[in-house]
């Protein structure tokens, strides 16, 4: 049965009233292939933009088993709506953990693979997929394909960062990471400028995991201030005696919901100012070193759940594009500057330096290089500075992420190749709109 | 332990929820839809470690299963059809048996059945969800209605005939809930549960050894108000 309702992804833009499905049986989902002119899946709703947005979604939430899980190799088959967090509770007493996550965990496996999302580890392990060895994935005809490694290989590596444009992912298979405790090494590095964190992201290259904060709203020489953390998860000896009590311990905070839609006002610059401020003033020393759990490491804003009404209702993008390693310092310079210039401080500012790509994962988004994920409120002034920051990504040759997009230039979104009609989004709408 | 109505999402959330409090030799899920079952059993399997068994039952035909031969002391169900409920229902024979059946009168042959054998067994509880539709008759759903209001009060006559042999009975009252039995319909958010919370409230009954709970607690008052409109005007509204 389907019900009408408005949906939206984790910015709240754009809305669209849509017909929702839940997934039943293939019995069902055969029919809705016939019924609807366009069909997609739909997960969590965490991306950012317009991606799982479609007339007729199928959501797969219902899709939430488990499977099989053999805990000596650490392989784990489940259908494809299940939770990363679902995952971890299941996992982490057993002394295993995603092998790859992102910065939240309330996504679904078939989100995690139709947007091949990366992690912190990118530049040592690459994507999602490096650790999934089989789909079930059921195409436009309605019929359910197996696809790996070895077999339907072509329609696998289609489906792998396709964004829902192949079909719907029912069931996947993929290796887990083995860990010995919950907890995470972590040390904590001031950077004053663009060439400090640079440097620190090159000399940290042998880390498991490392991303970095900065403040954008940083003006000439202290563009690019910013703090880098960089992780290991943690050896026995490393752990106090209260945490090797419980080694695997799982989440130590509890959700606090955010009740309502804050006023825009809020977030206006000022409180930009303060909050940037604040975490770079936090820590005084250069390097701090702590043994943390990995739900803050992780997951910093999953214990506020709902974070995204801070934006108020008209929503929030979230900018995020790649460039490659070489121009790295010139692009990140014009576009801090951009930003700084625009007044449109970001609540939120991640920078990364990927690993290389996998070339037979040609639609996933990372390529080697840094990619900077912004926020910003929806505003009058966004139209301005997409355009401004869409150009100086095209011209050092960058590209934007699909599963956070919403207003960008279609040239820097058509990476993903993906041969199908009975598959579409807003999104791919779009973009295939301006790119005949 | 016994699950009737393992295809209910209320079903589900509290089979994992007593799965994650205590342990059980063997779950059985009977259900009317067995096939529907296979991930389910997978789920449990994976995330438990138990002994998961689908038995195929239907509530509209014949009760052929021997309880003897199954071990368990917690029976569960969540068994129930809401049926059409727009206004030509009493024209609908053939809905209107389903309804009587699933939420009565095939519901009772299925308890009895049971409860017959834990008296053998000396011991167990049943926990059986009716729903607040039985307190009142409205036009809207009253055959649905009618046949909670029945099922009710078996189970209050099943819990005295039982009290004295180690046995307890719960009856669950729900309000509303977001289900696939009412997905769709435009239910109101703060009177609205979901099948975990639901299950978290049964489970706590369960723990207390209540008699009867609503879910949520609110409906107990909203009953009361119900029940306590004279006659003279409840038949005038449209509820
Ligand atoms: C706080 C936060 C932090 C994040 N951090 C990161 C990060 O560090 N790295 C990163 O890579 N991403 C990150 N993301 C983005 C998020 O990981 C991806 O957008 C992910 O795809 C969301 O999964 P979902 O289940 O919510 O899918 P949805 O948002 O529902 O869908 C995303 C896309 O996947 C498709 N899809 C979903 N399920 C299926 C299926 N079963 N079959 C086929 N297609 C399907 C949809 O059609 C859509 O195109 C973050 C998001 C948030 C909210
Ligand atoms: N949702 C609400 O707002 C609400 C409110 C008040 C009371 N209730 C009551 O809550 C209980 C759970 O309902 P729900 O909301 O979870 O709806 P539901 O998903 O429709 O669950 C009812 C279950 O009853 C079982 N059933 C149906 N026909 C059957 C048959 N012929 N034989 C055996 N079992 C049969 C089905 O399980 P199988 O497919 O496994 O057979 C079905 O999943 C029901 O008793 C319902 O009346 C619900």
């Amino acid at each position: 049965m389907k019900i009408e309702k408005t949906i939206s992804n984790w910015g709240n833009f754009p809305k669209l009233k849509a017909s929702e499905y839940l997934f039943e049986n293939l019995h069902k989902t055969q029919g809705i292939l016939e019924a609807e002119e366009s069909v997609l899946a739909r997960g969590n709703g965490r991306c950012y933009g317009d991606a799982a947005l479609n007339n007729a979604v199928v959501s797969t939430l219902s899709l939430k088993h488990f499977l099989s899980f053999d805990e000596t190799e650490g392989t784990l088959t489940c259908e494809a709506g299940v939770l990363f967090s679902d995952i971890l509770n299941l996992v982490v007493p057993k002394g295993f953990f995603l092998p790859v996550t992102p910065g939240t965990k309330f996504i679904t496996v078939g989100g995690a693979i139709a947007a091949d999302v990366h992690g912190k580890n990118h530049h040592k392990d690459g994507c999602f997929s490096e650790f999934v060895t089989q789909l079930k994935l059921v195409i436009d005809t309605g019929e359910t394909i197996i696809c790996s490694r070895t077999e339907n290989t072509t329609l696998f590596w289609e489906t792998i960062g396709g964004m829902g444009l192949t079909g719907i992912i029912v069931e996947a298979t993929f290796q887990l990471k083995r860990i010995a405790n919950s907890y995470i090494y972590v040390e904590s590095i001031k950077a004053k400028n663009l060439t400090e964190i640079m440097a620190l992201f090159e000399a940290s290259e042998d880390w498991t995991y490392t991303v970095a904060w900065i403040d954008c709203l940083q003006k000439g020489k202290h563009i690019g201030r910013s703090i880098l953390m960089r992780g290991e998860h943690a050896r026995p000896e490393q752990l106090s005696n209260k945490q090797q009590k419980e080694p695997f311990k799982l989440s130590p905070t509890k959700a606090i919901k955010i009740p309502f839609n804050f006023p825009r006002f809020v977030l206006n610059t000022l409180s930009v100012k303060a909050f940037n401020w604040l975490y770079y003033n936090k820590q005084t020393p250069k390097t701090i070193k702590k043994v943390t759990h990995f739900e803050p490491f992780f997951y910093p804003l999953d214990s506020l759940l709902e974070w995204n009404r801070i934006y108020g209702k008209s929503g929030f993008i979230q900018y995020q594009f790649v460039i490659p390693k070489g121009v790295g310092k010139e692009a990140l310079q014009d576009i801090l500057q951009t930003i700084a210039k625009s007044n449109q401080g970001s609540f939120l500012a991640v920078l990364k330096l990927f690993g290389k790509n996998n070339p037979k994962a040609y639609n996933s988004f990372p390529i080697e290089g840094y990619t900077l994920a912004l926020d910003f409120k929806v505003n009058k002034k966004l139209y301005k500075l997409v355009p401004e920051l869409d150009a100086i990504v095209l011209k050092y040759k960058g590209r934007i992420y699909r599963a956070k997009d919403s207003l960008s230039n279609a040239r820097l979104l058509d990476y993903v190749k993906v041969h199908n009609t009975k598959f579409n989004s807003v999104q791919n709408r779009r973009i295939n709109k301006a790119t005949p | 332990m016994i699950i009737l109505g393992a295809n209910s999402e209320i079903a589900r959330e509290f089979t994992e929820l007593m799965l994650q409090k205590q342990s059980f030799v063997t779950v059985y899920l009977l259900s009317s839809n067995a096939e529907q079952l296979v991930t389910f059993k997978k789920h449990l399997e994976v995330k438990y470690k138990t002994e998961v068994k689908i038995i195929p039952f239907d509530l509209m035909g014949q009760i052929k299963l021997d309880f003897s031969a199954m071990e368990y002391n917690l029976v569960f169900s969540a068994a129930g059809y809401l049926g059409d409920t727009e206004a030509g229902v009493i024209a609908k024979t053939e809905d209107m048996s389903r309804i009587m059946a699933i939420n009565y009168s095939g519901l009772v042959h299925f308890l009895n059945a049971v409860a017959n054998d834990l008296l053998e067994k000396e011991n167990g509880t049943i926990i059986c969800i009716s729903s607040v539709a039985g307190e009142r008759g409205r036009q809207s759903n009253f055959i649905y209605g009618s046949a909670k209001a029945g099922i009710t009060a078996y189970l209050s006559g099943l819990r005295n005939f039982l009290y004295k042999k180690n046995i307890h009975v719960m009856t669950v009252k729900p309000g509303f809930m977001d289900t696939k039995m009412t997905r769709g319909m435009d239910l109101p958010g703060p009177l609205t549960i979901n099948p975990k919370k639901a299950a978290h409230l049964i489970y706590s009954g369960y723990k207390k050894k209540k008699n009867t709970i609503y879910i949520s607690g609110i409906w107990r008052l909203i009953m009361f108000v119900i029940r306590n409109i004279p006659e003279i005007i409840f038949k005038k509204l449209s509820l």
